[in-house]
C-alpha cells in the first residue's frame, strides 16, 4: 500500500477524511496533519516527518495538500524525493474516495497521476453539464 | 542601485511567500513583484524553485541575502512596480534597515518561538531579542509597527502589544 498524508490549512483535512469515511467506510493508512496560525514552521516539518515515516511501507508516500504556495504545500515541498514522497495539489474528495482504487502494481508518480486526474475529472459547472446532456 | 519598485508592503513572516501573502495581500496592494531577502533560501537551488513554482509568473520574483538586498535596493515610494518584500524575522527585517533600507511601516505576520516572551496575537510570538528590536525600531527610528495577517485583519497595535512588559 502506498501511505497517503493529507496536509491542509485548519482542519480541512481531518474533515475531508471524516466526509469520505462517512461515503467509504474507513480509509487506511490516510494521515492528516493540520497547520493553523498558532503552528511553529519546524514543528510542522518535524510532524510532517514522523507521519511520512509511519506510512511509508515501502511504496512510498503521496501527500495531498490543498494549496500550492501555501504553507502546508510549502511544507510537504520540502519533503519530496524520487519514489519516495510526491505532492499533489488541490485535495478535494473525489480524490479521497478514489485512493482505495490506487492498484498494486502503480509507482507513486503513477498513482500521483492518477489521483490528479481523477480530482480535476470530477470538477463540473453543472448547466454545462445540463446542456450537454439536453444536445443528447 | 535599482530604483524601480513601488514598495507598498514590508513584511516579517516566517513563512515567507505562502497562502496569505498570494491569496490576500497580493491582490490587495496589487503586487507585481516579491522580494524574499532571506539568507538561507538565496542560492538554495531547491528552495528557490519551491517559492518560483508557487508564486504566478506575471509576478516578478526576486530572491536576494539580506546584505546583497540592502545594498542594492532603495525603500521607495515612487512610480514603478507594487512591491512586497518579505523577511523571514525580524532580526533580518533590522539588519537591513541598518544596512540603509530604511522602511517606514513595518508589518508582521507569522513569528514563532518555542521559547517566547510575549503572545502579540494568534500568529506573533516575540522573545526578547526581537522586542529590543522592535522597541530600537518604533523609538529610534519612527517606524510604525503593525501586526496584521491579512488585509482585512484589524491592525494590532504593537504598543498595545507590549505595554505589560515595557514601557514604550
Amino acid at each position: 500500500m502506498i501511505g497517503v498524508l493529507i496536509t491542509t490549512h485548519g482542519n480541512l483535512g481531518s474533515e475531508l477524511i471524516k466526509a469520505a469515511e462517512l461515503i467509504k467506510g474507513l480509509l487506511i493508512d490516510v494521515l492528516h496533519v493540520s497547520v493553523d496560525q498558532k503552528s511553529n514552521v519546524e514543528e510542522i516539518k518535524k510532524e510532517i516527518g514522523s507521519a511520512i515515516k509511519k506510512l511509508d511501507k515501502g511504496r512510498g508516500v503521496l501527500i495531498l495538500t490543498d494549496l500550492f504556495g501555501g504553507t502546508p504545500s510549502n511544507i510537504s515541498l520540502s519533503f519530496m524525493k524520487e519514489e519516495k514522497v510526491e505532492v499533489v495539489t488541490g485535495v478535494n474528495l473525489p480524490m479521497l474516495l478514489k485512493l482505495s482504487e490506487i492498484k498494486e502494481g502503480m509507482s507513486l508518480r503513477e498513482s500521483a497521476c492518477f489521483i490528479k486526474e481523477h480530482g480535476q475529472k470530477n470538477i463540473y459547472v453543472a448547466s454545462e453539464l445540463l446542456s450537454k446532456k439536453a444536445l443528447g | 542601485m535599482i530604483q524601480d519598485l513601488n514598495i507598498e508592503l514590508v513584511r516579517v513572516d516566517n513563512r515567507l511567500v505562502h497562502g496569505q501573502i498570494l491569496e490576500s495581500w497580493v491582490p490587495y496592494v496589487n503586487a507585481q513583484c516579491i522580494v524574499v531577502v532571506d539568507d538561507t533560501i538565496a542560492g538554495d537551488v531547491f528552495n528557490e524553485t519551491v517559492i518560483r513554482m508557487a508564486v504566478p509568473s506575471k509576478i516578478n520574483l526576486i530572491i536576494n541575502k539580506v546584505e546583497d538586498f540592502a545594498h542594492n535596493y532603495v525603500f521607495a515610494r515612487n512610480s514603478g512596480k507594487n512591491t512586497i518584500v518579505l523577511f523571514r524575522s525580524i532580526k533580518d527585517a533590522c539588519k537591513a534597515f541598518d544596512m540603509g533600507f530604511h522602511f517606514d511601516k513595518l508589518n508582521i505576520g507569522n513569528i514563532h518561538h518555542d521559547e517566547f516572551k510575549v503572545c502579540c496575537s494568534p500568529s506573533v510570538f516575540l522573545c526578547d531579542t526581537e522586542i529590543d528590536d522592535l522597541l530600537k525600531l518604533l523609538e529610534n527610528a519612527g517606524v510604525i509597527v503593525e501586526l496584521k495577517r491579512v488585509p482585512r485583519e484589524k491592525a494590532v497595535n504593537i504598543k498595545e502589544a507590549l505595554k505589560n512588559i515595557c514601557q514604550i
